[in-house]
């Protein structure tokens, strides 16, 4: 049966380590962003260098556990960092997730018809201006989707942080069961607070979605 | 004046440009006629500066063609799909080669939709248009940068028969503003159409040329051409 004056009384515990949770997926989701967004730019470069080298980091981060990831950042990098766990966790969600976010958006950057990148060429317009205003805005539109699937699995992700001890939702839920016994009503009630989570994400998603689209936006100035 | 000379493109073992030479003068239309695979998008696209010819030169009165002195209007428009009417003209005006201050780029963009008819659409977007209204944005995105030449690359193979006339006739308008206009085309009723010098092309050479007056009057003087276009 599930105790629900246990959960009750431990819900301030959880909520606190919900927060880490939350630093966790939000400060990883930055670095994935940002680099998988840099990333996703130079393997649709003309450099051969460029796209070989990200290959080879994109094919290791996918190709690899997560949890080993964090736990070679935690126990090898950071003997010379001496970063705490939460950032040795965080930089090694951050970098996975950076691989993933990379091939989402060089997907939808290959989505643009090529046309449009022949007419900035015919008009003059530096390829970096032609990014900012055409290519990405139209990229991430059609990404936008698998982008929030991503960032819903990263949210999950952050559970194998409590594997070299930060105190996040799920590592707060194990120290609970160790002093309760009682892995039901904890594992339920994180459960649920995970799924609140997501659940809240999508719905922002849905709504993001609806305000990038380019026909409900203002005008926009150059 | 617009001069090939010996203009030669190959991809691989094939070639797809042999020996392309003529000349186009200003506020005059030259028309690359033929079937599909003959070359003449190939040859667009080396004037536009798209490609690169492996050998031969290009010419604009007399000085080695820059990409600055063409435009092109593109088979499928080519629009900045995220950009509305009036940005579509401005952001090559400001962010392209032109670099033109972003109020003088507003104002040309304004005026260019009023005198086309686009100013009720100034702030829709290209797949609001119908497709003559997207073929008169990509002209005006060109014609705002002021090239000495325009190409057109099929500029009727998108369009009801209608609109072919209305196409035809912004065509003249255009050279007769002195514009140097190339199309690429197989599209025997806009070339019946069009003052102009026609250069049918096959297998990536130009096998006849004639001044279309000419052609009309005396269709049995160009055998070649009289074939392609009436028994093609």
């Amino acid at each position: 049966m599930i105790d629900f004056t246990l959960i009750i009384n431990r819900l301030p515990e959880l909520l606190y380590a919900t927060g880490v949770s939350l630093m966790l997926a939000a400060g990883a989701l930055l670095i994935g962003s940002a680099l998988g967004t840099f990333l996703a730019i130079l393997e649709t470069s003309p450099s051969q260098v460029a796209r070989k080298t990200i290959r080879i980091y994109t094919t290791i981060l996918r190709g690899t556990p997560m949890l080993i990831q964090i736990v070679f950042i935690y126990y090898i990098i950071n003997n010379w960092l001496h970063f705490s766990a939460f950032w040795c966790a965080l930089i090694a969600i951050g970098l996975n997730s950076s691989a993933y976010i990379s091939q989402i958006i060089k997907a939808g950057i290959r989505s643009i018809s090529y046309g449009q990148i022949e007419a900035a060429q015919t008009l003059g317009i530096p390829r970096k201006e032609l990014l900012k205003r055409v290519i990405l805005p139209q990229a991430i539109q059609t990404v936008l989707p698998a982008l929030g699937n991503e960032a819903i699995t990263l949210i999950k992700d952050t559970s194998l942080a409590s594997m070299i001890g930060v105190a996040e939702l799920f590592f707060a839920g194990k120290v609970i069961i160790a002093q309760t016994y009682d892995a039901l009503s904890v594992y339920v009630i994180v459960a649920c607070i995970y799924l609140t989570i997501t659940i809240s994400l999508s719905y922002a998603l849905t709504l993001l979605e609806s305000k990038l689209s380019y026909h409900a936006t203002d005008k926009k100035s150059f | 004046m617009l001069q090939i000379k010996n203009l030669s493109k190959k991809f691989g073992s094939k070639t797809v440009l042999h020996n392309i030479s003529c000349e186009i003068v200003s506020g005059s239309i030259g028309v690359f006629l033929g079937s599909s695979g003959t070359g003449k998008s190939t040859l667009l696209r080396i004037i536009a500066g798209l490609q690169e010819g492996d050998s031969g030169e290009l010419l604009l009165n007399n000085h080695a063609l820059s990409v600055q002195d063409v435009g092109m209007v593109f088979q499928h428009f080519n629009l900045f799909e995220n950009l509305t009417v009036i940005e579509n003209i401005i952001f090559g005006l400001h962010k392209g080669r032109t670099q033109m201050a972003l109020s003088h780029a507003e104002q040309i963009a304004h005026d260019l939709l009023n005198r086309y008819g686009l100013k009720d659409f100034a702030h829709k977007f290209p797949d609001e248009l119908s497709g003559g209204q997207k073929q008169r944005l990509a002209l005006l995105r060109t014609i705002a940068q002021k090239p000495a030449v325009i190409c057109f690359d099929e500029p009727t193979s998108a369009l009801d028969p209608l609109l072919k006339t209305h196409v035809a006739q912004t065509l003249i308008e255009l050279s007769q503003s002195g514009y140097i206009i190339v199309i690429a085309t197989h599209d025997i009723q806009l070339v019946e159409q069009l003052p102009c010098i026609i250069f049918l092309m096959r297998d990536g050479a130009i096998v006849q040329s004639a001044v279309s007056q000419d052609f009309m009057a005396h269709p049995e003087n160009y055998q070649e051409i009289k074939k392609f276009m009436y028994h093609s």
